[in-house]
C-alpha cells in the first residue's frame, strides 16, 4: 500500500499480509529500533529546554497529522485549526474548573467536542470548495473565538483559566520528562491512526475525492459522508491535542489561539509535503523549532545587543520569507527534499535512474 | 545549486547549538517580553527602557561591584514561547532572575516554570495578576503601574469629587477580558457611590470606525466618561465621540502614551489617571531618563520609558539587597523586604512586605491638558492595600 | 440620521477595501490574504513621504500613493508571478506568508508604537456638521468620497478602457486572453497595482482619520466577508456587500449588543455561503479543488 514499486534491493512481497505490513524490511526494523531507542533516551541527555522543544513538537505533530488528514489527503482545506484546538483547551478548562472533572473524562469530552465542532465545520464543504471553504472554516474559526472570550469574561476568568497538571495512573504530571513521553505515545498513537486510516477504505475514499470527485461519486463513494467523516476525525483529533496543550501549559486563554496559529498549522503541512504523514511531522518539527533557530543564527552576529528590538521584528519577518523560500523553490515540501536525499543514497555511484526496469 | 546552498546554510545553523554564555561574574537577569506581535507598543518601550536603565547602572560600574547581564527573549506574546523562553533562561542561561513583560495569557506557563525552579519572578509593564495581592504567592513580585480595581475606585472618587452636580457616567472597555471585567466592577462601583452609570460599550480591537459605538455612547447622554483599556481604545472611543459634538469631561488611565497624546489632542476636558509622573514635571529623575535615552540612541521617545525604568529600578535595588555572592532563595529573601526609591516617578517609594509583593501603597495623580500645557488636577492621592 | 452616516461611512472603507479583493480574484483567480498588510504599509510609507516631503502634505500623499502602485508591482513580479500554476492553497498561503514579512519590516523600520499620519502631515480633522444634527470627521467624508470616485473611475475603466476590457477578458478565460494577444503578465501586475493603490488609499485615509494601529491587516479580513457577500468577482456586488455587512453591524452595535461588531461580518458570511456562495452577483463558477 504504502510502496507501489519494489525496493531496489529486489526485496518481493508475496502474500497480502506481507503488503499490509507497516515494517518489510529488516533494515526498516533496524532503523525503527535505533530512532526509538533514541527516542528513549533523549530526555535523559537533554538540557530542560530541548525536551520542552521536543515536548512541544510532538504536541504540535499531532495538530499537525491531522490537518495532513483532513487538507492533505482529503482535500478540504481549513484555515479554522486553531478554533479547534481552541475548543478542546476550552472543554478541558471549563470541565476540568467548573465541575473538577479529571483527566479520563475531560479527554475524551474534548474529542467529543471536536467531533461536533467538526460536523459543524464540514457542513459547508459539502457545498463549497477550494477557496470557499477555506473562507467558511475561516469565519467558523472566528465564531468559536468569540464564544471563548464571552466565555472567559462572563465567568471572570479574565487572565484566563487556570488547569492543574493532570493525575495520570495516581502519578501527577508535572516533571518535563514525564510529559515528554505522555506526549510521545500520544503523537505515536495518532500516527498509528493516521496512518491505518490511511490504508484502509476512508484513506481510499478521501484519496479518490481529493483526485476527482466526481468520479468518486461514480463509483460508489459516498461523497458527503467522507468529507463529513474526514472533518469529524481530524477535528476530533485536533481537539485531543488541544486539550493535552490546555495541561501541558496548564493555562487556557483565548489569546493563546490567534489567527496565526492557523496559519503556521497550514504552513507545517505545505512546509512538510502535502499529501504525506511525514510530511506532516518534518513540517511540525520545522515551523516549532524555526524561530530557535533563526535567534540562534543571528546571535552569531556582532553587536547583537545594540540591535535588540530589531531582532524580534526580524525573527517575525523570517518566517514570513523562510515560508516563501519553501512555496517557491521546493513546492514539495521537506518531503521533496527527503525523497531527493533519499534517491541520492539509493543511486550511489549513479546519478540518474534506468530509463526501464522496475524502478520508477 | 543556490537552492541548495540557502537550504544547506539554514540547515547547518539549526544543528549548532546556541553557544550558552555563562557569566561567572555577574547577575544574569532573564527577561520573556512582547517585542513583537500586536500588543508590543505596551511592553516594547518599557523593555528597551529597563535594558537603558541596567546599561547605565553597568556603566556606573554596576551593583555590589558586579555587572547585571540581562538576557532579553522574545515571546510575540504567545504562551508557548513564553514558556519555552523560561525554560532556557532558567536552565541555560542559569537566571537569578526572571522578569515577565508581556501579556497576561503567558502569565501562567512562567509563573509554572519560575515556581518549579524557585526563581523569583517579576511582572514589570504588564498588568499585576491577583497573586501579588495579600496574601502573595511567594516567588511573584510586581512593578506595573496600572492595577485592577483600585484605578476605578480612585478614578470614581476623583470624578465625583470634580463633578459639579449629579454624574451620569458612561463606560468604554476593550473587548478583552481584562478590560471588560474591570469596566463592570466600576459599574457596580459607580452604583455604589451614588453616580448613575448610563451606557457601557465594547469594543473589539480590530475596529475599523469607532463612531458607530461611540453615537451609542453619546445617546445614552453622560456627562462622564470612563475608559480603562488599552490606549488605542480610550483614544479613539474619545476622538470619536468629540467628532459627534459630545462636549463634557472623559477620563481614562494615562498609559506610555499618555503624554504624548495630551499634546496632541489638546483636549482640555480629557483628564488621564496616572500612578507614574509626567515629564511635563521636569523632575530631576525624568531629565536624566531623557538624556539615557537620547545617548543609548533608542527609538522610543523618553515619556513612554518610566514603566520600565521603574523596573530597572527594582531589579537593581533587588540584587544590591541580594548582596554578592547571591542564589535564588536569597534574592527572594531580599525581595520580601524591599523598598524601591522611585525619585518622585511614582508618588512614593514601592514597599514590598512577605505578604503583599504589590506596593502597600497606592499612589495616583491627574492630569489634563489646558490651553497650552499639561497640568497637574490633583496630587498624589494614597490609596493602602489590603 | 447619524446611523445613517455611520453606516456610509462604514460601509465606504469596507468597500474600498473590498475592491482590492475583487480586482485581483477577479483577473487572476487569487486570494490576497496581505490585503491587509499592504494597506498598512501604505499608511506607512505615508509616514515616510510625509518625513521626506516635509511641509508639503498633498505633495506625501501624492508620492504615498504612487509608490503604493509601484509596490504593488513589484509584489506580482517578484512573488505571485512565480506562483502561477501552484495550488490555490499554496498561492494564498504565499500572499498569508507576504503579509508576515510586511508586519516584521514595518515594525522593524519605524518601531511598533502608535503613529498618527495626520500629525506628521500637519493637517487637521475637523468634524463637520451635516444636516439633521448628524456629524462627520474631514477625512471620513473624504473617504466616502474617494471610495465613491474609485468605484466610479474603476466601472468606467473595465467597460470602456482597453485596458480594463483586457483585464475582464483575463479574468474569463485565461488561456483564450493569452492567444489572443493579451500580456497576460502585464494584465496580472496591473492588477495588483491597482489592488494595492485602493488598498493603500484606505489604509491612508483611515490612518489620517484615526491613527495608524496594528490591527489594520485584521480590519481588512473583516472586510473580506463584504467582498464575499457581493460575489468575489463583481464590483459592484463589492459596493453592495460592504453596505450590507457594514448596516448589519452598525445596527446591530446601536440596538442590540455592540460585542456582536466582531463576529457579525462572519455570521453573514457563513449565511451568505450556506444560501448562495458565489454571492448576489457573482459568477456561479466551477470552483476549483485544492
Amino acid at each position: 500500500m504504502f510502496r507501489s514499486a519494489p525496493r531496489a534491493s529486489g526485496y518481493f512481497r508475496t502474500d497480502y499480509a506481507q503488503d499490509l505490513a507497516l515494517i518489510q524490511t529488516r533494515a526498516e526494523r533496524w532503523s525503527l529500533a535505533v530512532f526509538a531507542a533514541a527516542l528513549a533516551l533523549f530526555p535523559f541527555v537533554a538540557s530542560p529546554f530541548a525536551l520542552d522543544l521536543a515536548s512541544q513538537v510532538f504536541l504540535v505533530s499531532i495538530g499537525a497529522l491531522s490537518l495532513m488528514l483532513l487538507t492533505g489527503y482529503a482535500g478540504q482545506i481549513s484555515l479554522g485549526h486553531a478554533g479547534l484546538i481552541a475548543a478542546g483547551a476550552f472543554t478541558t478548562g471549563i470541565l476540568a474548573r467548573e465541575v473538577g472533572a479529571p483527566f479520563w473524562i475531560t479527554l475524551p469530552a474534548s474529542a467529543i467536542t471536536g467531533a461536533l465542532l467538526g460536523f459543524v465545520f464540514g457542513l459547508p464543504s459539502l457545498r463549497l470548495r477550494g477557496l470557499y471553504l477555506a473562507v467558511s472554516t475561516l469565519a467558523l474559526y472566528f465564531i468559536v473565538i468569540y464564544l471563548g472570550g464571552e466565555y472567559e469574561t462572563k465567568r471572570g476568568f479574565s487572565t484566563g483559566i487556570v488547569v492543574d497538571p493532570p493525575i495520570l495512573f495516581g502519578i501527577k504530571l508535572t516533571d518535563g520528562r514525564a510529559w515528554y513521553f505522555v506526549l510521545l505515545v500520544a503523537a505515536t498513537l495518532n500516527l498509528l491512526i493516521c496512518m491505518n486510516l490511511l490504508r484502509s477504505r476512508s484513506g481510499r475514499a478521501w484519496r479518490a475525492l481529493h483526485a476527482r470527485e466526481t468520479v468518486a461519486a461514480a463509483l460508489g463513494i459516498n461523497v458527503a459522508r467522507y468529507k463529513l467523516l474526514a472533518f469529524i476525525i481530524s477535528s476530533s483529533m485536533t481537539s485531543v491535542a488541544g486539550s493535552l496543550f490546555a495541561y501541558y501549559r496548564g493555562f487556557v486563554s483565548i489569546e493563546a489561539f490567534d489567527l496565526f496559529l492557523s496559519i503556521q498549522y497550514v504552513a507545517m503541512i505545505i512546509i512538510g509535503g502535502m499529501g504525506s504523514l511525514l510530511g506532516a511531522l518534518l513540517g511540525a518539527a520545522f515551523v516549532t523549532l524555526l524561530p530557535y533557530a533563526i535567534e540562534a543564527l543571528l546571535h552569531l552576529l556582532p553587536n547583537v545587543q545594540r540591535l535588540a528590538d530589531d531582532i524580534f521584528a526580524v525573527d517575525y519577518s523570517a518566517f514570513g520569507v523562510v515560508m516563501l523560500l519553501f512555496l517557491l523553490l521546493e513546492p514539495l515540501g521537506l518531503v521533496g527534499i527527503w525523497r531527493r536525499i533519499q534517491n541520492y543514497f539509493l543511486l550511489w555511484p549513479f546519478k540518474y535512474r534506468p530509463l526501464a526496469g522496475a524502478d520508477k | 545549486m543556490l537552492k541548495r546552498t540557502v537550504l544547506a546554510a539554514v540547515a547547518g545553523v539549526a544543528i549548532a547549538a546556541p553557544a550558552a554564555a555563562q557569566d561567572a561574574d555577574a547577575y544574569v537577569v532573564g527577561i520573556t517580553a512582547a517585542m513583537t506581535g500586536p500588543p508590543a507598543s505596551t511592553y516594547a518601550p518599557a523593555v528597551d527602557a529597563l535594558r537603558i536603565y541596567i546599561d547605565s547602572v553597568n556603566a556606573a560600574g554596576g551593583v555590589n561591584g558586579k555587572h547585571i547581564k540581562l538576557v532579553i527573549e522574545d515571546d510575540g506574546a504567545q504562551p508557548s514561547k513564553a514558556a519555552a523562553n523560561t525554560k532556557k533562561l532558567i536552565a541555560e542561561d542559569n537566571v537569578i532572575l526572571m522578569v515577565d513583560a508581556s501579556l497576561s495569557s503567558t502569565y501562567a506557563p512562567v509563573i509554572a516554570e519560575t515556581k518549579t525552579a524557585n526563581v523569583p519572578l517579576l511582572f514589570a509593564s504588564g498588568v499585576c495578576p491577583p497573586s501579588v495581592l495579600p496574601p502573595a504567592a511567594p516567588l511573584e513580585f510586581c512593578t506595573t503601574g496600572y492595577a485592577s480595581h483600585y484605578d476605578s475606585q480612585a478614578t470614581l472618587d476623583f470624578v465625583k469629587a470634580t463633578a459639579k452636580g449629579p454624574v451620569k457616567i458612561g463606560f468604554s472597555a476593550m473587548a478583552i477580558p481584562l478590560s471588560r471585567g474591570e469596566m463592570d466592577h466600576a459599574i457596580e462601583l459607580s452604583k455604589k457611590m451614588g453616580l448613575t452609570p448610563v451606557d457601557e460599550e465594547v469594543i473589539p480591537p480590530p475596529t475599523a470606525d469607532y463612531t458607530p459605538f461611540a453615537t451609542k455612547l453619546k445617546d445614552a447622554d453622560p456627562n462622564w466618561v470612563y475608559s480603562w483599556a488599552p490606549w488605542v481604545t480610550q483614544v479613539r472611543t474619545l476622538e470619536a465621540l468629540r467628532k459627534l459634538g459630545w462636549q463634557d469631561d472623559y477620563i481614562a488611565w494615562g498609559h506610555l502614551e499618555a503624554e504624548a497624546e495630551l499634546a496632541r489632542l489638546k483636549d482640555d476636558k480629557f483628564y488621564t489617571v496616572n500612578s507614574n509622573a509626567l515629564f511635563q514635571e521636569k523632575l530631576p529623575i525624568q531629565q536624566e531618563i531623557e538624556a539615557a535615552a537620547k545617548s543609548a540612541g533608542s527609538k522610543y521617545p523618553a515619556q513612554t520609558m518610566t514603566e520600565g525604568w521603574i523596573g530597572g529600578m527594582a531589579i537593581a535595588s533587588a540584587l544590591k539587597g541580594a548582596g554578592w555572592p547571591t542564589d535564588r532563595g536569597k534574592l527572594r529573601s531580599a525581595m520580601e523586604s524591599l523598598t524601591i526609591d522611585t525619585k518622585g516617578l511614582r508618588g512614593g517609594p514601592i514597599v514590598w512586605t512577605k505578604d503583599n509583593h504589590f506596593r502597600t501603597t497606592l499612589y495616583y495623580r491627574f492630569y489634563r491638558w489646558d490651553g497650552d500645557k499639561i497640568v497637574r488636577v490633583q496630587d498624589w492621592k494614597t490609596y493602602p492595600v489590603n | 440620521m447619524q446611523l445613517f452616516v455611520n453606516i456610509v461611512v462604514l460601509g465606504s472603507i469596507y468597500a474600498l477595501i473590498a475592491c482590492g479583493y475583487v480586482l485581483i480574484y477577479r483577473v487572476s483567480r487569487v486570494l490576497n490574504l496581505a490585503h491587509g498588510e499592504l494597506m498598512m504599509l501604505g499608511a506607512y510609507l505615508l509616514l515616510a513621504t510625509a518625513w521626506l516631503f516635509r511641509g508639503e502634505p498633498v505633495l506625501a500623499l501624492a508620492a504615498a500613493i504612487l509608490l503604493s502602485l509601484i509596490v504593488g508591482a513589484l509584489v506580482y513580479v517578484f512573488l505571485m508571478r512565480k506562483m502561477t500554476g501552484e495550488m490555490v492553497l499554496a498561492a494564498i498561503l504565499a500572499t498569508v506568508a507576504l503579509g508576515i514579512l510586511i508586519r516584521g519590516g514595518v515594525v522593524l523600520v519605524w518601531s511598533a508604537q502608535q503613529q498618527y499620519p495626520a500629525q506628521a502631515l500637519g493637517v487637521p480633522n475637523p468634524s463637520l456638521a451635516l444636516p439633521a444634527g448628524a456629524r462627520i470627521s474631514l477625512w471620513s467624508g473624504v473617504l466616502v468620497a474617494a471610495n465613491a470616485a474609485v468605484y466610479a473611475a474603476l466601472f468606467f475603466f473595465l467597460r470602456f478602457g482597453r485596458w480594463g476590457m483586457r483585464m475582464r477578458a483575463a479574468g474569463q478565460s485565461p488561456l483564450l486572453a493569452a492567444q489572443r494577444g493579451i500580456n497576460l503578465h502585464g494584465i496580472y501586475a496591473l492588477a495588483w497595482s491597482l489592488s494595492t493603490f485602493t488598498g493603500a488609499l484606505a489604509g491612508i485615509l483611515m490612518a489620517l482619520d484615526s491613527g495608524l494601529t496594528s490591527s489594520m491587516p485584521i480590519i481588512a479580513l473583516k472586510a473580506f466577508p463584504a467582498a464575499l457577500v457581493g460575489g468575489l468577482d463583481s464590483l459592484a456586488g463589492a459596493l453592495i456587500g460592504a453596505v450590507i455587512v457594514a448596516g448589519a453591524e452598525v445596527l446591530l452595535i446601536y440596538y442590540v449588543d455592540p460585542l456582536l461588531a466582531d463576529v457579525v461580518p462572519f455570521l453573514v458570511l457563513i449565511a451568505m455561503l450556506i444560501v448562495r456562495p458565489w454571492g448576489l452577483f457573482g459568477t456561479r463558477e466551477e470552483l476549483d479543488r485544492v
